[in-house]
């Protein structure tokens, strides 16, 4: 069940009807049951994972919830008698009794998702090894069907239980509830990760049908559908040619891929966000941002903060900063600033961690070489701007360089797409050995003349897809830039009179059905990051 | 106080931080200050701040560290 399907359309409707027509306090209820339906039917009835995660998350919260109690109970009785250190030791035994419960919990559903999803990428590593020393033995690969969304929902449980153990969370009582919070309909197929403090209020409570908040909701849909059929799946016909021939297509030709892949990851990823964010806010349940016009991003840094913004963050509270802040970084940060000085040792704490993060995003993109190497292009990448951030600017400040100026603001917009272009040509190529060769024939063989004439129409989209590609991509810039000057969209439409606000709706939904790039082949498992 | 505002400004001489309530929702602090940040208190005031602590709450202001530090040393 894709959610661009006719499927979807009426399972949506239904949900809603059951939904506001259920008594108050059993919409919960309703939402849990719908969510394991759409489980099995999208999902292709494999609970088995989903249930597992739910229960081991369920059990570790629990006994962290009893420990913490009791630990309370005890501590309030002696602290008067405690000086500093000892409740400073207090505290320090407590967590480590936590970390054991925590550990266990985390290996358990982490284990579940490496054993899934990478082990045929060891096994075939291990035997690639085995083979190049000639020893004559190899160990059984095994590829699995990944369970539908099992990446997101492991990540948000995970962030759950860690909220948990941190006591920054009273854990769920209720398992119904907690089955629920992990497996809300809209986002089992691509996200966005959500947080407990976020979400699970919004789930439990009893919605009350608005007509604004559904309004908004379908407005907001039709236009992740028109992202992901009118631009994502056109763009990606230019994106296979490219990327499937890249012995014919050469020089410009890489550079026009990566950038039309740009167009076509972002049109996809956001578009399905957008049907997830819109079908949410229908049943009264707000996501969480997942995009924030990433292309308009003025350095790398700034990239990550408005790509996939909730994995980021994810990354960034339960990884980064624990990394960053652990006593051996902390240690390594004092000597560094000693032997390096102040400046770069200063930034040692955070270097480490930055790497390990960007080598985990490239992992969980997938298990091949190639994510490896995209985590370390932007790791590197985030370390140099940081490194180089204040020669590059007293640089700057010598040449007498305007910086606060339209055309450096459109300079490091463009710098940091080309940056992020090169990132997705590692991504897309078959491998690392092709995405480094189309990087050389495009340096090497840079011809601007395939950029006029039937140059462009060699990829199967004929000169009235390329206009139709073209000014829709326009018009998600034009909104792009409109929002990012803090114009709401569906607000200043909401303001129009009746007509012209019909005018529009009627425009978009005929674009969708007009323009739409429709077919037998396309299904769900058509979004990219379905597979992730 | 005074000793903490010493800190902030060395950090980032270009962020006003008196009145500002919103230093990590509005962007203003990003995750490698926050990292530098904590590693100054932890020396200047003699806590220890766990990442369960680096929540938008406990820095969106300079109360709000203000407080944070006050209640780690009290702890």
């Amino acid at each position: 069940m894709s959610f661009t399907s006719v499927e979807f359309i009426i399972f949506l409707i239904l949900v809603m009807m059951v939904y506001f027509l259920t008594p108050k306090r059993y919409r919960w209820v309703a939402l849990f049951v719908a969510n394991y339906v759409f489980y099995y039917f999208a999902g292709g009835g494999y609970f088995l994972y989903l249930i597992l995660t739910t229960l081991s998350i369920y059990g570790a919260t629990m006994v962290l919830d009893q420990m913490i109690g009791q630990n309370k109970r005890a501590f309030a009785q002696v602290k008067d008698e405690l000086d500093r250190e000892q409740k400073k030791l207090w505290k320090a035994n407590f967590t480590k009794k936590k970390k054991k419960v925590l550990l266990a919990a985390v290996l358990f559903n982490f284990g579940i998702l490496a054993v899934l999803k990478y082990s045929g990428f060891v096994g075939s590593n291990i035997n690639a090894v085995f083979s190049g020393l000639s020893l004559g033995i190899s160990v059984p690969t095994y590829d699995f069907l990944l369970p539908l969304g099992i990446s997101f929902y492991t990540f948000q449980s995970i962030g759950y239980l860690i909220d948990v153990y941190r006591e920054k969370q009273v854990p769920e009582r209720n398992l119904a509830k907690v089955a629920l919070f992990l497996s809300f309909f809209p986002q089992m197929v691509q996200g966005p990760i959500s947080r407990f403090s976020q979400l699970a209020e919004q789930l439990y409570r009893p919605n009350a049908f608005s007509y604004d908040r559904a309004k908004f909701g379908v407005q907001l849909m039709v236009w992740g559908a028109f992202k992901k059929l009118v631009i994502a799946d056109r763009a990606r016909v230019i994106v296979d040619a490219i990327f499937g021939f890249p012995e014919t297509f050469t020089g410009t030709y890489v550079a026009v891929g990566a950038l039309v892949y740009c167009v076509q990851l972002y049109g996809d990823f956001s578009g399905g966000i957008d049907i997830a964010t819109g079908a949410a806010q229908i049943l009264g349940i707000d996501l969480e941002k997942n995009f924030e016009r990433p292309y308009l991003a003025t350095s790398i840094p700034d990239f990550w903060r408005r790509w996939h913004i909730t994995l980021g963050a994810w990354f960034r509270d339960y990884v980064f900063y624990p990394l960053s802040l652990s006593k051996f970084s902390t240690k390594m940060g004092k000597k560094a600033r000693k032997v390096f000085g102040n400046y770069v040792g200063k930034l040692f704490p955070v270097l480490i961690p930055q790497f390990i993060i960007f080598f985990l995003i490239g992992v969980w993109h997938g298990a091949e070489w190639k994510y490896i190497a995209f985590g370390f292009y932007n790791g590197t990448l985030i370390v140099l701007g940081i490194l180089l951030e204040q020669p590059l600017s007293q640089l700057a400040d010598k040449l007498g360089i305007k910086r606060q100026c339209f055309s450096w603001h459109l300079w490091q917009i463009l710098r940091t797409l080309a940056l992020v272009a090169v990132g997705k040509i590692i991504t897309r190529a078959a491998g690392i050995g092709q995405s480094v060769s189309m990087l050389k024939s495009m340096v090497e063989s840079w011809d601007t003349s395939i950029l006029f004439g039937d140059g462009l129409l060699q990829f199967g989209l004929d000169v009235q897809d390329m206009w139709v590609l073209t000014i829709a991509i326009l018009v998600l810039l034009a909104v792009s830039i409109m929002q990012e000057t803090g114009i709401s969209i569906r607000t200043t439409l909401a303001k129009q009179n009746i007509l012209f606000r019909w005018v529009i709706y009627l425009i978009a939904i005929f674009t969708l059905f007009i323009f739409g790039v429709y077919g037998l082949e396309y299904d769900a498992s058509d979004f990219i990051y379905r597979g992730f | 106080m005074d000793e903490l505002m010493a800190i902030l400004t060395e950090l980032r001489p270009d962020v006003e931080f008196e009145g500002n309530t919103e230093l990590i929702d509005a962007g203003e602090l990003d995750s490698f200050d926050i990292v530098s940040l904590v590693g100054e208190l932890c020396d200047t005031f003699d806590i220890e701040i766990g990442a369960e602590e680096i929540v938008p709450e406990n820095f969106n202001s300079v109360e709000a560290m203000l407080a944070l530090v006050e209640r780690l040393q009290e702890d």
